[in-house]
């Protein structure tokens, strides 16, 4: 009654046109909203299903589906991606438990390191690895010139190695958010009652984080399927989907088969998906985090201890050595065949541009997202529209969709008037914005969740209209998740590939698929060079919004972990 | 004391960072004892509690059970077993299987671990609840699992962490009587840590009132009641009013107060005070009788005007002035002694045996009467 009454009373006073401004402007920004989500997100995900079964001139026909699964290649193709994700998703959860585990119950001088380690990929395009895997252990990387050792790097050992490398930080940062959740009681209890370390992981630990763990796994297998730089980098003689779709629309121009690789890639992403968002959803032993802080006398040891340790070390070793050969490529002439030290790659302006172009693309879209992020989660929380579902339900779908799949069908759909999109740089960030919205938009409403109802209400209760209201409470409450959803969006924008890949034009290139196409190219110096400047101009990017955040004590990155 | 404590903590401090939770801690706990920590929250009595249970290491000091040294013990090492605030019940186990865990992690036979599990559930009164999950269980059957878990492995003293925080108050008083009855029918030491003053009185055979990290005083119930140490102590375990005075000469252990309302005389002044003692005099409420005004004098009676009351149930509650300065009362059984309401005047009879109290200038600036 309170709130009714506390909305209702202000429009008594004079001010009747500003409270018909705030009555309709939620309206007109739901519709702005339901619009965009539905051209930028459901469109072009439609069209590419609409074009896997068309015939050229417009007609149904399952013609290109009979041709996939008839096909050994193409079947061959889904299988190495299926075995691929399984295998990835295993070692992704495996270390990504040890290294969470270390980080937050190990000895304590580990931890940080440990941590900063394992956060480390995040920085750098997915790819990164690939290309350092290649100078460090390709046909004629450092370890062949140096020691004489060839690694059938090309192949399985390559992709699994490089995927592992780039998917870990994910894995991690959701599997020690759920040792994180654990209530500190239950293990000190399991303990009380004599449970040493070995016992307390089997009996209480992994039972209560599985739900987490089978979430993380979901994720990680859903990215590592999606994944388009390693593969096409590393696969060597073996086919994947997603650079298969890509050379069905770079080499053949082929968008029915291409569509139809799409839809084949999407099942299993969109199955994750909803499996996520219903049969999981609430589906976790979020324990009472009370206070108390764990047993001081317990601590990780012996066998346990190397067992985690040992594999962590290794992943440690070789994000270290990749990053350190990425530097070195930068300097010389051509790593471990002519070290000869050289500026000449960092003197390129070609990548210097893709940066700018870069930046540009990802603030802008990093920028939007945030806003529109809040918006949407405002209105899907508060304003209890009957589409609230579907809209938060669309958001999260163009975050799960392969971004193979987003960008060929942004091919599809802004290829043609009356939106003719392809090759300008608006379409680069509308893309970007479709794919990374979802994750301002989760933080919004977790963060809506957790402001009391009651809060905005005492506001409007004292007089203050929605506008108002949202404007001088929930905003300033929202800051953060406002900042994650920025943070995200630009990060993921600078380093994505695999749909900016199919929307670049030769004026804008972004540098994430700059310094791709300079690595199959072979043009490692380059490749190399722009990649530092990729990665220090994030760094310093991340770095100027933590000092920002510090200095207003906005938590930032609490909101993004 | 021929039978050495089973339970000894010397010298305990622990500090995290620049605060001291517990500070140079000693108490000697008897074997079949129930001994309560109590105090205001941050008062150091759950970080004791850790310290025994393994689950915090002591800056310094020792902690002995049996008279083995086990401070550097792990809890799962020691013989002592806790139960948590939360109760901390495994969600994904059944109350069987929580109950016999730690039977389980021992490798005892199946056997015997489902006939303990039987017993343990018998004697928490949850015969037939073992295949439940502790989500299906209210908040205090929780408990009783909570605690039949933690006896599973008959450990020499059971931590209680304000075990009863989080139930409502019917069940509260209803759990109290069932720890009691464990302690007693399981000669069971029982170490219990609460910030309820009335829960530790009515279940304790001991009381360890503790504040800023150290233990104030230690005694049963009645001798913390009766005879606190100080006017904290005093004010934590009940409501009291204290009197500022000087004590005068006297006779026969009989002696005078010279106070703001008046010389109180005194039947009986305890050992060690002396004629000159400036002291304060503890005044409890329900010590207090009211009646109505007389104009009759007679010792330690004083005239006073009801500025407030409250009704609770059992006694009405009043805050009397008396010559400026408010003392409360309670009257008990007010439906059969004639109440009195707000403005009327009333006659105050003190007690000739009150405990006395050192006075604090410090904690008590302004003198005179205070209540809490």
């Amino acid at each position: 009654m309170a709130t009714t009454l506390g909305i209702e009373r202000p429009a008594a006073r004079p001010q009747a046109t500003g409270q018909a401004v705030a009555r309709l402007l939620p309206a007109a920004l739901a519709l702005l909203l339901v619009a965009w989500l539905a051209l930028f997100i459901a469109y072009p995900a439609l069209a590419v299903l609409v074009r896997s079964v068309s015939t050229r001139a417009g007609g149904f026909t399952l013609a290109h589906y009979y041709a996939f699964f008839a096909k050994a290649y193409f079947l061959r193709s889904l299988l190495n991606t299926l075995i691929l994700g399984g295998t990835v998703t295993g070692l992704c959860l495996a270390l990504g438990f040890a290294l969470a585990y270390l980080v937050s119950r190990g000895p304590r001088v580990l931890r940080l390191p440990l941590r900063v380690l394992t956060l480390a990929p995040l920085i750098a395009p997915p790819y990164l690895f690939g290309l350092a895997l290649i100078i460090l252990a390709g046909r004629r990387g450092v370890l062949a010139q140096l020691l004489d050792v060839q690694i059938p790097l090309y192949g399985w050992l390559g992709v699994i190695l490089s995927q592992v490398l780039s998917l870990l930080p994910v894995a991690f940062l959701m599997i020690e958010n759920v040792l994180a959740s654990l209530d500190p009681a239950m293990e000190d209890s399991a303990c009380d009652l004599g449970a040493d370390e070995a016992a307390l992981l089997k009996t209480i630990i992994l039972p209560l984080a599985s739900p987490g763990l089978l979430k993380a796994g979901l994720l990680t297998f859903g990215l590592s399927i999606a994944d388009f730089g390693n593969p096409a980098l590393l696969g060597g003689g073996l086919s994947f989907l997603a650079p298969d779709a890509y050379l069905m629309v770079t080499g053949e121009w082929n968008m029915e088969m291409a569509s139809v690789l799409s839809v084949v890639l999407l099942v299993p992403t969109l199955g994750i998906f909803l499996a996520q968002h219903y049969w999981l959803k609430g589906k976790t032993y979020t324990t009472v985090g009370g206070h108390a802080t764990a047993t001081e006398l317990r601590g990780i040891g012996g066998g346990l201890l190397t067992v985690c340790l040992a594999p962590s070390l290794a992943f440690g070793v070789l994000v270290l050595a990749s990053y350190g050969v990425i530097a070195l490529g930068a300097v010389t002439k051509l790593v471990g065949i002519d070290n000869t030290p050289t500026l000449l790659h960092l003197a390129s302006t070609a990548g210097l541009a893709a940066i700018q172009t870069s930046l540009q693309v990802s603030l802008a879209a990093g920028l939007v997202a945030a806003i529109a992020g809040t918006g949407l989660a405002y209105l899907c929380v508060r304003t209890e529209t009957r589409w609230s579902g579907l809209l938060e339900l669309t958001t999260l779908i163009g975050f799960a969709l392969p971004g193979t799949v987003m960008g060929i069908g942004y091919i599809l759909a802004f290829n043609r008037p009356p939106l003719f999109l392809t090759g300008t740089l608006a379409i680069l960030i509308l893309n970007m914005i479709a794919r990374f919205l979802a994750v301002g938009l989760e933080a919004s409403v977790g963060k809506l969740y957790q402001i009391d109802v009651s809060i905005e209400e005492a506001s409007a209760d004292l007089g203050a209209g929605l506008l108002t209201t949202f404007r001088r409470i929930t905003l300033p409450l929202m800051s953060s998740a406002f900042a994650a959803g920025f943070l995200f969006t630009f990060m993921q924008s600078m380093i994505s590939l695999s749909a900016a890949i199919f929307l670049v034009a030769p004026g804008n290139l972004l540098a994430s698929v700059y310094i791709f196409n300079r690595a199959r190219d072979g043009d490692m110096g380059i490749a190399c060079a722009t990649s530092c400047f990729l990665i220090l101009s994030l760094a310093t990017c991340l770095g100027a919004l933590a000092l920002l955040a510090r200095r207003t004590g906005n938590r930032i990155f609490a909101a993004h972990a | 004391m021929a039978e050495p404590p089973l339970l000894r903590l010397e010298g305990i401090t622990k500090t995290y960072g620049p605060i001291t939770a517990v500070c140079e801690v000693n108490a000697d706990i008897r074997r079949g004892e129930l001994v309560s920590f109590v105090g205001p929250s941050g008062c150091g009595k759950t970080t004791l509690l850790r310290v025994v249970g393994g689950f915090a290491r002591p800056d310094a000091g020792r902690v002995a059970l049996d008279e083995e040294d086990i401070t550097s013990l792990p809890p799962n090492q020691r013989a002592t077993a806790m139960v948590f605030q939360n109760y901390a019940l495994f969600p994904h186990l059944t109350v069987a299987e929580n109950v016999g865990y730690g039977l389980t992690i021992r490798r005892r036979p199946a056997a015997e671990i489902a006939r303990r599990v039987e017993e343990l559930l018998s004697l928490v009164q949850l015969q037939g609840f073992g295949r439940r999950r502790p989500a299906q269980l209210s908040g205090g059957q929780q408990q009783r699992v909570a605690l039949a878990r933690s006896l599973s492995l008959q450990p020499k003293v059971l931590l209680l962490d304000e075990p009863l925080s989080n139930l409502d108050a019917n069940l509260r008083i209803q759990m109290r009587t069932e720890i009691t009855r464990l302690q007693r029918d399981l000669n069971q030491t029982i170490v219990f840590v609460t910030h309820d003053q009335e829960e530790a009185m009515s279940i304790s055979d001991r009381i360890m009132v503790m504040d800023r990290g150290r233990i104030l005083q230690a005694g049963t119930p009645a001798e913390i009641y009766e005879r606190p140490g100080s006017r904290f102590v005093a004010r934590f375990v009940g409501a009291a009013n204290f009197l500022d005075g000087t004590l005068g000469n006297g006779t026969s252990g009989r002696a005078s107060i010279a106070t703001r309302l008046g010389t109180l005389i005194v039947e009986k002044v305890a050992n060690g005070w002396m004629a000159g003692d400036r002291v304060a005099v503890l005044l409890r409420p329900e010590a207090i009788r009211l009646g109505p005004p007389e104009d009759r004098a007679e010792p330690n009676r004083l005239l006073g005007t009801i500025t407030h009351a409250m009704y609770t149930g059992a006694v009405i509650r009043y805050t009397v002035q008396v010559g400026g300065i408010p003392l409360t009362v309670d009257l008990s059984d007010p439906r059969h002694t004639p109440a009195f309401r707000r403005g009327d005047r009333v006659s105050l009879q003190l007690p000739s045996d009150p405990h006395l109290l050192p006075r604090e200038s410090v904690v008590d600036p302004g003198g005179g009467a205070s209540s809490p």
